[in-house]
């Protein structure tokens, strides 16, 4: 177990809406240096929110959170490569803006491209590439500034299954070299199990984390694991976690309980059932 | 569809490529047969007409003698059209600064938005022709005037499509500037304008035509010194020389086209290489 202090923290952070609508109850959480932690749940159970209040772009309404947001990199859920410029011009975009000299952020931009394995692509623009080249542009510019925690925001869920594998073995391969910690947001079980040392369930809203598994196996990983009995038998017990999660009772949308309901819809005191 | 039975589709060979004569002719052919058209629709027209009043429509070759084969009259078709050109550029370039200016304070404070809008909304419904008395009282009949005019014929589409582009920037684009905390005019430099430009472009062809346009209208109202093309067709008019008419009315559609063709040319060489409004041939 890592016990080195965390790079991350969420201390029972809880984000109501002006509307009232409760999207996330009571999220705890501690990233440690060198982990890679993925995020499952169904959609619009705030995985994607829980990214953002830690990068700071949505704020929270009550709980504690720790981050060096300097130390941030965030990979979104699409490219969000700027089209009119080259791929060079995009992955210097970051370097640009906190004032890196030209030269230096040229080269920087080329190694990180070619750690991506896009050397040779550096001219074209976002349109003539594929999906999959886009993300890994976009992936090289996330790295340009060596951030300690890379937050994922579903980076591979537009793409391909193939070319969605052979981006993960990639990733790892990244995650091994440049070291950095990882919390990915995903909603593929098989992703989040060959990634991450460590997966954690949400429910559906309002966003709570329901189940915790640390993968057994260790890195670096090869792309085989997947076809291992035993990472079958995880992602079948992860599935059904995500499964109890998605059907599990909220407040909002009542009955198919095995817990008596609470006195008053609002008690927000149940216990967040954090089985492992 | 029948019964169940499946019925034969023969293989289709694809169709031979086309030699580029061909596809010239595909590009070619559709206007050129409609332009002939309308030329025949003229010539009819022109034929029904009664012989008294058959001056209204002159022919090819009354235009020809009448106005382009003369020097003299070329030389003034030329000069007018300067003129012209020179009311519309200075016009335009009042309204574009200035529309791209309230186009960006707009996208900055959503206040300036529903503050300045509902009244360039009233701007564009007021018929400017209407206005015009006023600003001849107001400035006399000089060159202020005119441009001020064009200035109102061109200045609604600008900041428009303007804060149209801008508002289409991509929201994730907009959170990787906000994650580096990027100062707002970085990110207007870099992102906001960059992205809102095909936009913009659109707008700035629909003034460009304008404000020639607005130009010529504005001198049918200033008939003042040596005008331009508007001043041209109204003692055209007056001295009954309907070939001068006519000419300098194919001279200023021809203004029109070249100026929204420049915009079109520009614009494709400032975003064809990464937006798909680049590639279609209007631009």
């Amino acid at each position: 177990m890592n016990l080195a202090a965390p790079v991350l923290s969420f201390r029972d952070v809880s984000l109501t809406f002006a509307n009232r609508t409760e999207a996330l109850r009571g999220v705890s959480l501690d990233v440690r240096p060198g982990e890679f932690v993925s995020i499952l749940g169904p959609s619009g159970c705030g995985k994607s929110t829980l990214l953002r209040i830690a990068s700071g772009l949505v704020d929270y309404s009550s709980g504690e959170l720790f981050v060096d947001r300097e130390q941030l990199g965030f990979t979104f859920q699409d490219a969000t490569l700027l089209p009119w410029r080259t791929v060079q011009g995009n992955v210097e975009l970051l370097l640009e803006l906190r004032g890196t000299n030209p030269a230096d952020r040229s080269r920087i931009a080329r190694d990180t491209l070619a750690l991506v394995g896009l050397q040779g692509f550096e001219a074209h623009y976002p349109r003539q590439l594929s999906g999959g080249m886009r993300m890994r542009a976009s992936l090289a510019r996330s790295l340009t500034l060596e951030p300690r925690v890379v937050m994922f925001d579903e980076p591979f869920g537009a793409l391909d299954e193939i070319t969605r594998e052979r981006l993960n073995d990639e990733l790892l391969g990244l995650y091994r070299r440049q070291g950095f910690t990882a919390l990915f947001v995903t909603h593929s079980v098989a992703e989040a199990a060959f990634l991450s040392s460590r997966v954690v369930v949400m429910s559906a809203r309002p966003g709570r984390i329901v189940a915790e598994f640390a993968v057994p196996f260790p890195y670096p990983r090869e792309p085989q694991v997947r076809y291992l009995p035993q990472f079958a038998q995880l992602c079948g017990e992860i599935s059904l976690a995500l499964r109890q999660a998605t059907e599990s009772p909220s407040p909002a949308s009542a009955p198919v309980s095995q817990t008596p309901p609470p006195s008053s819809p609002h008690s927000d005191t149940r216990s967040q059932g954090t089985s492992a | 569809m029948s019964a169940a039975t499946p019925s034969f589709h023969p293989p289709r060979p694809p169709a031979p490529r086309r030699s580029p004569a061909a596809r010239l002719l595909g590009q070619l052919g559709p206007p050129l047969l409609l332009g002939a058209l309308l030329c025949a629709l003229y010539a009819w027209a022109q034929s029904g007409l009664e012989p008294h009043r058959r001056f209204l429509m002159p022919g090819w070759g009354a235009l020809w003698e009448g106005a382009f084969s003369s020097p003299a009259v070329l030389a003034e078709l030329g000069r007018s059209a300067l003129e012209t050109a020179h009311i519309a550029v200075v016009g335009l370039a009042i309204s574009i600064p200035f529309g791209m200016g309230i186009g960006v304070l707009a996208f900055r404070w959503h206040f300036m938005e529903r503050a300045v809008f509902p009244y360039l909304v009233a701007l564009q419904s007021i018929p400017i022709l209407a206005i015009i008395p006023l600003l001849q009282s107001l400035l006399g009949f000089g060159f202020l005037p005119k441009v001020l005019i064009v200035a109102l014929f061109t200045f609604f589409a600008v900041p428009t499509t303007l804060l149209l582009g801008l508002k289409s920037l991509e929201p994730g684009i907009l959170d990787l500037f906000r994650l580096q905390r990027a100062p707002w005019r970085v990110t207007l430099l870099k992102a906001g304008l960059p992205s809102a430009l095909p936009a913009l472009f659109s707008g700035l062809r629909i003034s460009a035509g304008m404000a020639v346009i607005g130009a010529i209208v504005s001198e049918l109202f200033f008939v003042s010194g040596e005008g331009g093309l508007g001043q041209l067709l109204i003692n055209a008019k007056l001295d009954f020389q309907y070939e001068q008419m006519y000419a300098a009315l194919i001279v200023s559609s021809l203004m029109s086209i070249s100026v929204y063709l420049f915009f079109s040319w520009l614009g494709r060489r400032l975003f064809a290489h990464w937006h798909p409004s680049g590639d279609s041939g209007g631009g």
